[in-house]
């Protein structure tokens, strides 16, 4: 094709925009936003989903575009300039061409649902009332609910200055259906940050994304790595980002970004209202998460944590809870202790049965009035509605600092002890009348960097056996 | 237009489900007897329906299952027996043989799975047409995975001779007003979307074929009644008070709903689904809870005798739960409601005498203070301290626990008290300490409230009955998969 315009490619961060407490724009972190990134990435690209653009007024869309001019020491600036309707989007892609922008990035038409023939002619009016802005077309289904449909896109690569789709949908068959049918006219970059190995192995050109803001030098090593067939090293780099990219690509977009730059250093403000910074579409859960993560990559410098097993005699580790060694003795409370794991993933269980007559249903009736900061006690449970019986809790024996962390006990740990205490029950190890008789304690050493739940729920499980199995024959043999 | 809607095709049709035996056959005992607890009250039965589990039984068995309704039945309703399956070549055998058998008509699902087109769907009607047994097209693509266009319906409704009615279970109320507004006096339209019924009656609906007519069939049967009377306000009264039941059947589990709430209400060989589903399965445990809690505010479920302490009370129970006495030292209950996430409710209450490890727990908490913990009495009679899980910070979370939370624990207990789930007789040497999850990121203020009302009344029943039992947890041992073990 003759006559066609610049050509995206390679690594492009999709900006987030900074707001202050005031829900203004903060222009100051959003040029030490770029400052940060500009030596890592081949382009910017200000004002896309991640950038709320949806929130924002016209004049401010087209300062941010100027802005990122400002700073792209040359690199290419994609502006995003898409809205509902056609007449704003012209506007802003005006307002773009003004202000500098290389290239405009343009949402195919949302929330009223034009027809296939309105979504071509919203892109055939912008691009040929601007026929020296290369305009790249943007499907996310996610957000617009509807797909910009292959027949459009196939139509819309015919003219000289559409140059590109970007795809966020994920979807490869979509993906691969535009390489197909408009893969000779234009190029196709990768939007979904979870699956940019396979898209460029399958013939993307490049991406724009929101995480390659946050680790671009990976997409650099991954983009060269498909570039020279070394697919072994694009699949190693994509796996140590999976998890990251999936929280941002599904777990709150550009407010997770945000506070995965806050994590690093770089102040990204806040979300504008009615998105919350977190608590909303970013669980706390997940926030936490995202601080690990960027601690294994090496991002930031994981925060020390101190980690106490309890030790010395079994019977003196149940003092916290109202129950000293000579009272456990003098009740022959049943006791027992397992450990499983290493590092992080190492996990301690001591328990203690006790009738629920005696001092033990008295400890333990008081703990469930008494949730100590950081060392709640649960229930143990299978799951929710099935309560275990005999009726046991946990208590954490290091604070949780997070709900990340109480969700990893609530949850792999809870599930895990009482898996152990039941089929204990069902083997005839634990005597079925203990399940009216008594009462459980357990008290667990979950280091506050386990990530594994899966790792986890096993070394709570085989820990649980063993601090079981040690309750109920070391007394035997005593007796 | 021709009417060719016959005169039996009206009123309340029980979509019967069908009971199990231990050995996994047709357990034709209870079939008989569930077909004689809705008989009096409905118009018509459907074996071999959606909740009949159609699609879990072979060829053998459903004509087996239709054999025993149409020998109980007896000529008192019609029989409109599900025949439709995933092929012609299968269907067209079914429902030859139900012809033969003498049921009054065939209700025909879309063929499923494999997703024929329109055109396809038409010629495998037009086929079954051609048997010359009266013929009722089946709408329910929750299940089918095809949804019917009006003119679909439209075309075989006017085309197909046999073609008597339509029953519409999508809950599509639009697609519904089309097929009234083409078919409505030409062929009969049921509605089958339990949450919707009365709209579609008063809206010109001929009759209902529903899964939560084989527990309340006299409740609906009352609501046709207005309907045709065009007595609005009761039908929309009288729905809204059965509208969380229907809710739970329809969207939790159909069959499994109805078979365990058929057991609470005293049809104890009442067997489960066949698998994959199962108990706390599609139909969860805090499901269960609900649909008791329903059942018993509807006055549905069975009282009996039982020992709680040193008193022989009355209490509402469940038919299939052993149980009859409780020591009242110190009971564990365990409640768990949603959705949605943010809003759910989590309680661990223990429930015990005075004079016991409860009451002194309660008593010493009351005198030490627990910073970012406040407890509260909540109520006096019984003696309740509500104690919340995390630290309460802020004003939101502070009105969300001890005003949200608090009233639904309390509302809870006002109608545990009033359904004999907590006997007025005990609640003098008894006292309870809730232990109240609200997640920081809670909301919707209404929700709190709800949801604490249902855990609440979970909480106390599973502690006074000691649920769930050991067998229970043994048998679910494996099974049992925690919605939080997974990561993100």
């Amino acid at each position: 094709m003759n006559g066609k315009l610049w050509r995206p490619g390679g690594v492009n961060p999709a900006l987030v925009t900074p707001f202050g407490k005031d829900q203004a724009i903060d222009e100051h972190a959003f040029r030490d936003l770029i400052r940060h990134v500009i030596d890592h990435v081949d382009g910017l690209v200000p004002c896309g989903t991640t950038g709320e653009f949806n929130y924002l007024a016209p004049e401010e869309n087209k300062r941010l575009v100027q802005i990122a001019v400002e700073e792209s020491a040359g690199k290419p600036v994609i502006a995003g300039t898409g809205a509902a309707g056609t007449k704003l989007a012209m506007d802003l892609t005006t307002n773009a061409q003004e202000a500098g922008a290389t290239a405009c990035l343009i949402v195919c038409p949302y929330f009223l649902h034009p027809s296939d023939k309105g979504i071509y002619q919203h892109y055939y009016t912008i691009a040929r009332s601007h026929p020296d802005m290369p305009i790249i077309l943007y499907n996310i289904p996610q957000v617009v609910d509807a797909y910009l449909p292959r027949r459009v896109v196939e139509d819309l690569a015919d003219i000289p200055n559409i140059v590109a789709l970007k795809d966020s949908s994920g979807n490869l068959t979509y993906t691969m259906e535009i390489l197909e049918y408009a893969g000779d006219r234009i190029n196709v970059l990768i939007g979904h940050d979870e699956v940019v190995v396979n898209a460029l192995a399958g013939g993307a050109s490049g991406m724009i994304l929101a995480s390659a803001q946050v680790y671009p030098e990976i997409w650099q090593i991954v983009l060269d790595a498909v570039t020279r067939g070394d697919l072994e090293t694009a699949r190693r780099n994509q796996r140590q980002v999976q998890k990251l990219s999936r929280i941002f690509c599904r777990y709150g977009g550009g407010v997770a970004v945000k506070q995965a730059l806050r994590m690093i250093g770089i102040d990204a403000g806040q979300p504008r209202s009615p998105l919350k910074s977190v608590g909303g579409a970013l669980l706390h859960e997940d926030r936490a998460e995202i601080q690990l993560e960027l601690g294994k990559l090496g991002k930031i410098d994981s925060p020390a944590v101190e980690f106490i097993t309890p030790s010395g005699p079994l019977e003196s580790r149940f003092v916290d809870i109202g129950l000293n060694p000579e009272v456990i003795q003098f009740e022959k409370m049943r006791t027992g202790s397992g450990a499983v794991g290493t590092g992080t993933d190492v996990v301690q269980v001591d328990l203690l049965f006790g009738s629920k007559c005696g001092p033990a249903g008295e400890a333990w009736a008081y703990q469930i009035t008494y949730p100590r900061h950081g060392f709640e006690a649960l229930t143990v449970i299978l799951e929710p509605n099935l309560t275990v019986r005999p009726s046991a809790l946990i208590i954490p024996t290091n604070a949780l600092k997070d709900l990340r962390q109480a969700n990893m006990i609530y949850g792999p740990v809870q599930n895990a002890v009482a898996k152990a205490l039941v089929g204990k029950l069902a083997e005839g190890v634990v005597p079925q009348e203990f399940a009216s008789s008594d009462v459980v304690f357990v008290l667990t050493s979950v280091h506050p960097h386990a990530l594994n739940r899966r790792v986890l729920h096993h070394n709570t499980y085989e820990a649980a056996n063993v601090a079981i199995d040690v309750a109920f024959t070391e007394v035997e043999a005593n007796g | 237009m021709v009417n060719k809607k016959p005169t039996w095709f009206k009123g309340i049709f029980p979509a019967l489900v069908t009971p199990f035996s231990a050995d996994d056959q047709v357990d034709e005992e209870t079939y008989r007897e569930l077909i004689r607890f809705v008989l009096p009250h409905v118009n018509g039965v459907v074996p071999c329906g959606t909740t009949g589990e159609f699609s879990s039984m072979t060829l053998d068995e459903k004509m087996q299952a239709i054999s025993i309704c149409l020998d109980e039945v007896a000529g008192k309703v019609p029989v409109l027996a599900g025949t439709g399956c995933q092929s012609t070549r299968e269907t067209l055998e079914l429902t030859g043989w139900a012809q033969r058998a003498g049921v009054a008509g065939a209700l025909v699902v879309a063929p499923y799975f494999l997703k024929p087109s329109f055109n396809e769907v038409f010629d495998h009607y037009e086929q079954i047409d051609k048997i010359g047994l009266p013929m009722v097209l089946y709408n329910i693509p929750q299940c089918s995975g095809t949804h019917y266009k009006w003119w679909t319906a439209e075309g075989m409704g006017l085309a197909l001779d046999n073609v008597i009615g339509l029953k519409d279970s999508s809950g599509d109320m639009p697609f519904f007003t089309a097929a009234l507004e083409k078919l409505r006096g030409t062929i009969g339209l049921f509605v089958g979307h339990d949450e919707v019924v009365g709209a579609a009656l008063l809206a010109g609906a001929d009759g209902a074929i529903l899964a939560s007519a084989n527990l309340i069939p006299d409740i609906w049967q009352e609501i046709y009644q207005a309907a045709c009377e065009q007595d609005t306000e009761f039908v929309r009264s009288r729905q809204k008070e059965i509208q969380i039941l229907t809710r739970l059947v329809v969207r939790k589990g159909g069959p499994q709903a109805v078979k365990e709430g058929l057991r609470m209400m005293g049809m104890v060989t009442m067997s489960d689904s066949r698998l994959p589903f199962m108990q706390g399965g599609e139909f969860e445990r805090e499901d269960y809870e609900d649909l008791r809690t329903q059942l018993e505010n509807l006055g549905r479920m069975p009282r009996r005798r039982a020992i709680l302490g040193t008193q022989e009370v009355e209490l509402a129970m469940p038919a299939d739960l052993p149980f009859n006495h409780q020591d009242l030292t110190m009971c564990v209950g365990e409640g768990f409601a949603g959705p949605p996430f943010s809003e759910v409710a989590h309680i661990d209450l223990l429930l015990g005498r005075k004079e016991g490890p409860v009451g002194r727990a309660l008593e010493r908490a009351e005198n030490e203070p627990r910073p970012g913990h406040e407890l509260v009495i909540i109520n006096k009679h019984p003696l309740t301290m509500l104690v919340p899980t995390v630290t309460v910070r802020g004003e939101k979370a502070r009105q969300l626990v001890y005003e949200e939370a608090a009233s639904g624990l309390n509302l809870a207990l006002e109608h545990a008290i009033a359904q004999r789930n907590l006997p007025e007789e005990i609640l003098e040497e008894i006292c309870l300490i809730a232990n109240v999850f609200v997640h920081p990121a809670a909301s919707i203020r209404q929700r709190v409230k709800m949801n604490n009302y249902k855990a609440m009344r979970a909480a106390i029943r599973k502690a006074i009955e000691t649920r769930p039992s050991l067998q229970e947890l043994i048998a679910e041992k494996d099974a049992a998969r925690h919605p939080f073990r997974y990561s993100p």
